[in-house]
């Protein structure tokens, strides 16, 4: 979709058109499940934030403001239903990622050539750490790491002030140090 | 320039925002990240940890060219309705007000020209009766003709439905012992091939055929993504939706319509059809 037609796409949906609404869902909806899948961490949670946040969408495309980027409009309320999404899993199911053979790994040092068993072993570290954090932790820290929004963007987008934002990834930046403090220590055995 | 680096070490916070180019002494910190020892490990130490963390998050299961189509047909019927906005964005601004007016100016303009037309004609002799006293000519009588699908389109339309009930009818046949590959591959092209036309059948505005389409293109979706093997819950699964849908019939009254329209539009068009397998 070239930007003229993605403008009159848009124009359309905003004034009822569901067939030209239809074109936007076919348009975000991979962009939409990366970023859901990257709060949530599970691809069943990221499949529902995505398609809550497009019926929220469609709820309220009548208020959208065409000065805004529709992009940018759109991944603001699917992360805040990824933060809605996580604070009633954490409800359900607080700490279903933390796999508990990673608290009890064996204090064997790494192997050199072993990397894909490293990687294993840092990896459900890292998803132990994030399942740990708060819904507004999560996500501040994702979207400051792995999405690259300044601290700016995240108050804007999950309608925070910039202290709140700061300090959500102040403390999972904490967490996920203090969660792979064993490894980096085993490292620094065998070096 | 040691009294500096001894005064004043970087708590973990401000190292975190200087890690992600955030704060506003980004030189101040870099300058005494050359000098003091301590820090530089402690930064160290943190970028060890996040580049950790980056290398550990790469993996995004991916999703297909149809995924958009997909969630689309997740979310179709659970869409709500909307929440009206009584006064519209384009009042927001200046320029937007000001259009506003001028658009109300010149509704109300019409509006008074429409009132004294009617007033001034009601008024005004009637001279339409001929002078000779016959009847004047009956109004015109107007058909609205039903949306019409042109017969290029309306003949690829009936290949695609023709295809399509083939395809269906091999899955309502299917032993459950079998695998769907080849009808999922199948399928994948008519998927594709059918949205091009529904599309092209809504711009008509055949709403019925366009509605025929789109339960294809959803209950096609279905054998597209169907686990493989093919569990027979899973295959008795598709069927009943094709039956629940009484698709199949849908597919051949209106395969057979178009095709009868074809007929009739052009003779020729009875030998060169394809024919119907089986």
């Amino acid at each position: 979709m070239d930007a003229i037609d993605a403008a009159t796409t848009l124009a359309r949906a905003c004034d009822g058109d569901d067939e030209a609404f239809r074109r936007l869902v076919e348009t975000h909806s991979r962009a939409l499940f990366r970023l859901a899948y990257r709060l949530t961490g599970n691809e069943q949670d990221a499949e529902d934030v995505v398609q809550d946040a497009l019926i929220r969408a469609y709820r309220r495309l009548g208020s959208f403001e065409s000065r805004a980027a529709f992009a940018t409009w759109l991944y603001r309320i699917a992360a805040n239903c990824a933060v809605d999404h996580l604070r009633s899993r954490q409800g359900r199911d607080a700490r279903h990622e933390v796999l508990p053979e990673a608290a009890d790994a064996p204090e064997s040092p790494l192997p050199g050539p072993d990397r894909l068993a490293a990687s294993a072993e840092i990896d459900r570290h890292v998803r132990a750490a994030l399942a740990d954090m708060s819904p507004l932790e999560r996500t501040a820290f994702t979207l400051r790491h792995f999405e690259g929004r300044s601290i700016n963007e995240i108050c804007r987008t999950l309608g925070v002030g910039s202290s709140a934002a700061k300090h959500s990834v102040f403390r999972a930046v904490r967490k996920l140090r203090a969660a792979l403090a064993p490894l980096a220590s085993k490292e620094g055995s065998t070096c | 320039m040691l009294s500096h680096r001894v005064n004043h070490h970087y708590g973990e916070d401000e190292l975190v925002l200087y890690y992600y180019g955030e704060g506003r002494h980004r030189t101040r910190v870099a300058r005494h990240l050359e000098q003091c020892d301590a820090c530089r490990a402690a930064y160290a130490s943190l970028a060890a940890a996040l580049g950790l963390v980056s290398a550990s998050a790469g993996e995004i299961p991916q999703r297909g060219d149809q995924y958009g189509l997909e969630v689309w047909q997740r979310i179709r019927h659970r869409l709500p309705e909307r929440e009206r906005v009584w006064w519209p964005n384009v009042f927001a601004s200046f320029e937007g007000r000001l259009a506003a007016l001028a658009g109300v100016a010149a509704l109300a303009a019409v509006a008074a020209l429409v009132v004294g037309a009617f007033f001034l004609g009601r008024a005004w002799p009637d001279t339409s009766t001929p002078v000779d006293g016959s009847a004047p000519p009956p109004p015109v009588a107007r058909v609205i003709d039903p949306p019409e699908v042109a017969p290029a389109l309306a003949s690829a339309v009936a290949d695609h439905l023709e295809r399509s009930e083939r395809l269906l009818t091999d899955v309502m046949n299917a032993s459950s012992q079998r695998d769907l590959a080849a009808e999922r591959s199948w399928a994948a092209d008519l998927v594709s091939e059918g949205r091009l036309y529904r599309r092209e059948v809504e711009a008509t505005g055949d709403e019925a055929l366009a509605s025929v389409l789109d339960d294809l293109e959803r209950n096609l979706l279905e054998v597209v993504h169907s686990p493989s093997p093919i569990s027979a819950a899973a295959l008795a699964d598709i069927r009943n939706r094709i039956d629940a849908a009484a698709l199949l019939f849908k597919v051949r009254v209106l395969g057979d319509e178009l095709r009868e329209q074809q007929r009739a539009a052009d003779p020729y068009v009875r030998q060169t059809s394809t024919p119907k397998a089986g």
